[in-house]
């Protein structure tokens, strides 16, 4: 089984209840309740479909419920593997082509579609939409939360490394899940607030009603007066022949894989993109004992924080800048990939392509906002505010921030007198501030006393090294006047505590101290198993750029719970010692190309359209045929016809007009209609079993749940005035 | 499209304005598909027949697959009224020359497997109808008449008429001025503002009917399903599976939704899958993937308006389609072109029934 089975920082699920499944008839186990995805690939089954174009083989892309790349058959029925909990029994296949539709002719049950009433419905319960749900009710809002997934949290769900931002502000210095299941309860605690999670919204209607698919089964019609979208983004999709192979992923996909279902999903990792998502999912990969052969980046520059970049370098992956993806190639799967340094005009030189062995492609070239939702509503007329990465694509902290200010917005809009605090607008613009400047530091001479040394250059919105400090000898420098300011030891009074070496998101700051004339010891942040090594050993330290420096002796070793993180001394000459930040993880072999490379250049054969299995050269001869300057004319060729609603690969399809020679801004946009998700004609009658209930949220199963919750709008908002007033 | 390319193909030069970014884009974009030459009036039979010569001929002669398929239209009948109704209509169509006829429960059946069976009692079935791509079918148009010769000014709209001595002299557009021997107005749910602009009333009043599309499965039935009964929130409502396997719906709400908003609305969905599910339960479990709404350009009796006004001698109308748009368009476009060339005298009959001085009685059985 591809089981992580001990991590250096999640803890395994308190909760294993094995369930027995068959795939394609072959008798397999999995865990009750998790995503049919996952219990898939933990048996080592990437290939999920073939598709009814040329059979190819598919697998998962998104794993967010967003593309339906991750189709299977579940007893008969096609269903995202990505979204569906396995449950014991269950009958899964790989679909082929265009499957039959189940014979089942048993009389229609009685239909009935719910009806719930509130004042502001939350779309989206990541940390926008869960900060803002929770600056409403706290206003005495009604509110209705509608979250796609089970847990709510979004994508902090996913993230195991401690946060940036300020401690006070937005618990910088916890890792994502935490920050999550804190969001969270606090949510859940208010009265006037109903939470429906695993519950997607699929549509915003002109009558002002949302059709909500609760708990992927149950249509539910929400009568709302204002929305706050808060959906999150989708990962783009990229162009290169082998884009559609099962190994070929997104790096979000990964993480759900690997820190939410603790699936060990590969063997050998290539990632594409240099932004933080793809350096801290190569981290992830690492500290999940998954290979990372190497990242590349098409423009010459990191993307992403250097803290985290420089945190992946010196664990031993190589950064690849101008580097392009000419090729993804193997058998029904991934086997390698080539890549090759870039032109001016970003076009790959062949001459320097290289090939690596990988069983998974990471792809982590950008997200885009989920906020169809958000433009439906404004179209209608409807008080709508949008928050998170659905408004901007930007750090959680930011989004926390930003969601209660939509929240503040929203109130405005119904009419209520807020003022939105000026301090929180400037703290959202930080914390969503790109990189500043990078700062060179003096050098730091150890000390007969610890002494903190940074190797933290580059302005970005953090702080919790000044705050974990109990001597307040870490103080940012004034030069922006912000949280963007960098760190500095002010002072003489280090205790060597090391809680800054623990708690810096970045693993940028070690402790010194000489120890003898000539030698030092450096104190350095460690987040991969350290229960093995033994003291007097020697591991091979690097510097902050990932150059190895001196094998040094590790004298001690710490575990920080509260950081979950090491802490290790080690011993070195003095003049190494300052430098050393890191200890080599990942063995060279994995980041070696093959001695030749070897791949076909076909452009033109990268998948556009996922869905539907239309290609590049495809694309760009109908447009050129028909001189098409209207995205909906695609169409005809069912571009953007499949089942994720053109969610995928509309944004790609300017760069293919392009290729076209076509202006993209000359071209008519295609048009937007429900559903954003598909449901079935049985559900969305309301045909489905009465025992399910509302996502196990018992308010809304209980005396919420009235079919025309006759509840009017204004009782609502005179019980809210009135919770509002008993608070004053 | 079709006007434009056998006008194009007999040798007119032609011009196309359409305020749209693109062809097709009116409510041809929001036909679901079907195709049937069973109606029941002569001159609708006429002209649909011709229509399904070209559909179902583009792939044989024109070398452009548009999924056509003769799958047949199969209204079914639960009650005694809907039976008797059909069997009335029936004796008229055949009469006409139609390939069409009653067919009992058990060959409905066949046809749809899974259909509820109990108190069905047959229906008319008529083999000759199908459906194809309107997407498919509206580029193809567009692509043989640019290569016949047709220019297409997309995003234009037009903004006046000219007219002097009972001759439609200029149409003018936001972005310039046309003149020509023969203008026609052919601007669907659009018609009777463009008429405004000559003073000429057409009773053309679009209203607006929602659609959606699911998922493709394993084909599994055949023709157009048509349940004409109506319920307390709808009148018909109507299904296929196209060539790709997809099922494509529509119904009709009740009371009809007049004017020209095409947003959706929240009763469509749980309407629609009802009644679906209700008359063909293993539906149930088959996912949707996409609605839409259009318009019906309806005329008071249900029957387009074709042919000159008596103000405007060149000025010809090809209008009131009634939601019949995609499957009257391509035989209409044909004849239309013929009596351009040649003159009305080509379908008198037609000219004399769809006629804008017709009193405008009843209301056709099978719209």
């Amino acid at each position: 089984m591809n089981r992580i089975t001990s991590h250096p920082v999640i803890d395994q699920r308190s909760t294993n209840a094995a369930a027995a499944f068959s795939f394609d008839g072959e008798p397999l186990s999995g865990y009750e309740g998790e995503a049919i995805s996952s219990a898939l690939f933990a048996n080592g089954i990437k290939r999920f479909s073939e598709h009814r174009k040329g059979a190819a083989p598919q697998g998962i892309f998104c794993a967010n419920g967003q593309c339906s790349q991750c189709n299977v058959l579940v007893d008969g029925i096609v269903r995202k593997a990505c979204v569906t909990a396995l449950a014991a029994g269950m009958d899964v296949r790989t679909v082929r082509g265009v499957p039959a539709l189940v014979a089942d002719d048993d009389a229609a049950r009685e239909a009935r579609v719910e009806a719930i009433k509130t004042e502001v419905l939350v779309i989206g319960g990541g940390p926008s939409g869960l900060a803002a749900a929770a600056e409403l009710a706290e206003r005495g809002f009604d509110v209705v939360l509608a979250d796609d997934k089970e847990t709510l949290g979004g994508k902090l769900v996913l993230q195991t490394h401690k946060f940036f931002g300020s401690e006070e502000d937005c618990y910088a210095g916890t890792r994502g899940y935490d920050i999550a299941a804190i969001l969270e309860k606090k949510v859940r605690a208010f009265p006037n607030v109903r939470v429906l999670a695993n519950s997607p919204v699929l549509a915003i209607y002109k009558d002002r009603k949302a059709g909500v698919y609760a708990g992927y089964e149950r249509y539910v019609l929400v009568d709302f007066q204002a929305v706050i979208v808060a959906a999150g983004a989708r990962e783009r999709s990229i162009l290169f022949p082998g884009n559609d192979l099962p190994g070929v992923y997104g790096a979000g996909a990964f993480q759900t894989l690997v820190n939410r279902d603790l699936v060990k999903a590969a063997d050998r990792v290539f990632v594409v993109g240099s932004g933080n998502v793809g350096l801290i999912g190569s981290y992830h990969a690492l500290q999940a004992g998954i290979q990372v052969a190497g990242i590349c980046e098409i423009l010459p520059k990191i993307n992403g924080y250097k803290v985290h970049a420089d945190k992946i370098i010196r664990m031993g992956v190589p950064v690849h800048l101008n580097t392009t993806v000419v090729s993804v190639e193997g058998e029904g799967k991934v086997e390698r990939i080539t890549v090759a340094e870039v032109d001016e005009g970003w076009r790959p030189l062949l001459g320097t392509a290289r090939t690596y062995e990988v069983d998974t492609v990471l792809i982590a070239t950008g997200l885009s906002p989920c906020d169809e939702l958000y433009r439906q509503a404004l179209a209608f007329g409807f008080p709508a505010v949008k928050a998170g990465d659905a408004e901007e694509i930007a750090e959680a902290s930011s989004a926390m921030f930003g969601g209660r200010i939509a929240a503040l917005s929203l109130a405005k809009l119904l009419g209520r007198r807020v003022e939105i605090d000026r301090e929180w607008l400037d703290k959202r613009e930080v914390l969503k501030s790109r990189p500043g400047d990078v700062i060179g530091r003096e050098p730091v001479e150890p000390g007969a006393t610890w002494k903190p040394v940074f190797f933290c250059n580059e302005e970005i919105p953090c702080n919790p090294c000044t705050t974990v400090c109990p001597t307040e000898s870490i103080r940012l420098r004034p030069r922006k006047g912000s949280l963007l300011d960098l760190p500095y030891f002010e002072g003489s009074d280090c205790k060597g505590c090391s809680a800054c070496v623990a708690a810096c998101p970045g693993l940028a700051v070690s402790l010194v101290r000489r120890v003898g004339d000539d030698r030092a010891e450096a104190r350095i942040p460690f987040e991969f198993d350290a229960s093995g090594l033994g003291l007097g050993s020697t591991l091979p330290a690097l510097d902050q750029d990932g150059r190895f420096v001196a094998d040094a002796e590790l004298v001690d070793k710490k575990y920080y719970k509260k950081h979950r993180t090491w802490v290790l001394t080690l011993r070195a000459r003095a003049e190494d010692a300052v430098r050393i930040i890191g200890v080599r993880v990942q063995d060279e072999a994995a980041t070696r190309p093959l001695p030749t490379p070897r791949y076909d250049y076909l452009p033109d054969d990268a998948i556009v359209c996922r869905c539907e299995r239309i290609s590049v050269g495809e694309i760009v001869g109908f447009i050129k045929e028909n001189e098409i300057r209207d995205v909906n004319q695609l169409k005809t060729i069912r571009v953007g016809m499949g089942a994720c609603g053109s969610k995928t690969c509309s944004v790609l399809l300017p760069q293919i007009f392009k290729k076209a020679g076509v202006d993209p801004k000359a071209v008519a946009p295609g048009t937007i209609r429900p559903l954003t998700l598909e449901a079935a004609l049985g559900e969305l009658a309301g045909r489905i079993g009465e025992a399910g209930g509302l996502a196990g949220d018992d308010r809304v199963a209980g005396d919420d749940r009235v079919a025309g919750d006759d509840r009017g709008a204004d009782e609502v908002r005179v019980a809210a005035a009135e919770r509002e007033g008993g608070r004053a | 499209m079709p006007l434009a390319l056998y006008c194009a193909e007999r040798g007119l030069s032609v011009v196309v304005i359409e305020k749209n970014a693109s062809w097709g884009r009116g409510q041809n974009r929001a036909a679901i598909g079907g195709i049937r030459a069973t109606h029941s009036d002569p001159a609708k039979i006429r002209i649909c027949q011709e229509s399904i010569r070209i559909v179902s001929g583009l792939e044989a002669e024109r070398g452009i697959d548009v999924e056509w398929r003769a799958g047949g239209y199969l209204f079914v009948a639960y009650d005694e009224r809907r039976e008797s109704a059909f069997r009335d209509l029936l004796a008229i169509q055949k009469e006409a020359g139609l390939g069409i006829d009653w067919i009992g429960p058990e060959r409905v059946a066949e046809l749809c497997p899974g259909i509820r069976k109990d108190g069905l009692r047959g229906g008319t079935f008529s083999p000759g109808d199908g459906y194809a791509s309107p997407l498919m079918t509206s580029t193809a148009f567009h692509r043989l008449a640019r290569a016949a010769g047709a220019e297409f000014r997309f995003g234009e709209t037009v903004v006046a008429m000219k007219a002097e001595g009972g001759r439609v002299v200029s149409v003018r557009t936001d972005a310039g001025e046309y003149a020509a021997g023969a203008v026609v107005n052919a601007a669907g749910s659009d018609a009777a503002e463009l008429g405004g602009l000559l003073d000429l009333d057409l009773p053309v009043h679009p209203d607006c009917h929602e659609a959606g599309v699911t998922e493709p499965c394993e084909r599994f039935m055949e023709p157009m399903l048509v349940d004409i009964r109506p319920d307390e929130e709808s009148g018909n409502y109507y299904f296929y599976q196209t060539t790709t396997g997809q099922v494509v719906f529509c119904i009709t709400p009740k009371p009809q939704i007049w004017g020209k908003d095409t947003d959706a609305t929240s009763s469509f969905l749980p309407l629609v899958s009802r009644r679906m599910t209700e008359l063909y339960p293993r539906l149930k479990n088959l996912k949707v993937r996409r609605t839409w709404r259009g318009m019906y350009p309806m005329t008071p009796d249900g029957l387009p308006i074709v042919g000159y006004p008596r103000e405007y001698s060149n000025l010809l109308l090809a209008v009131g389609m009634c939601g019949q748009g995609f499957m009257l368009g391509p035989g209409l476009g044909k004849i239309l072109a013929s009596a351009i060339v040649d003159g009305p005298g080509v379908a008198p009959q037609l000219f004399e029934e769809l006629s804008l001085y017709r009193k405008f009685e009843g209301m056709e059985l099978l719209k």
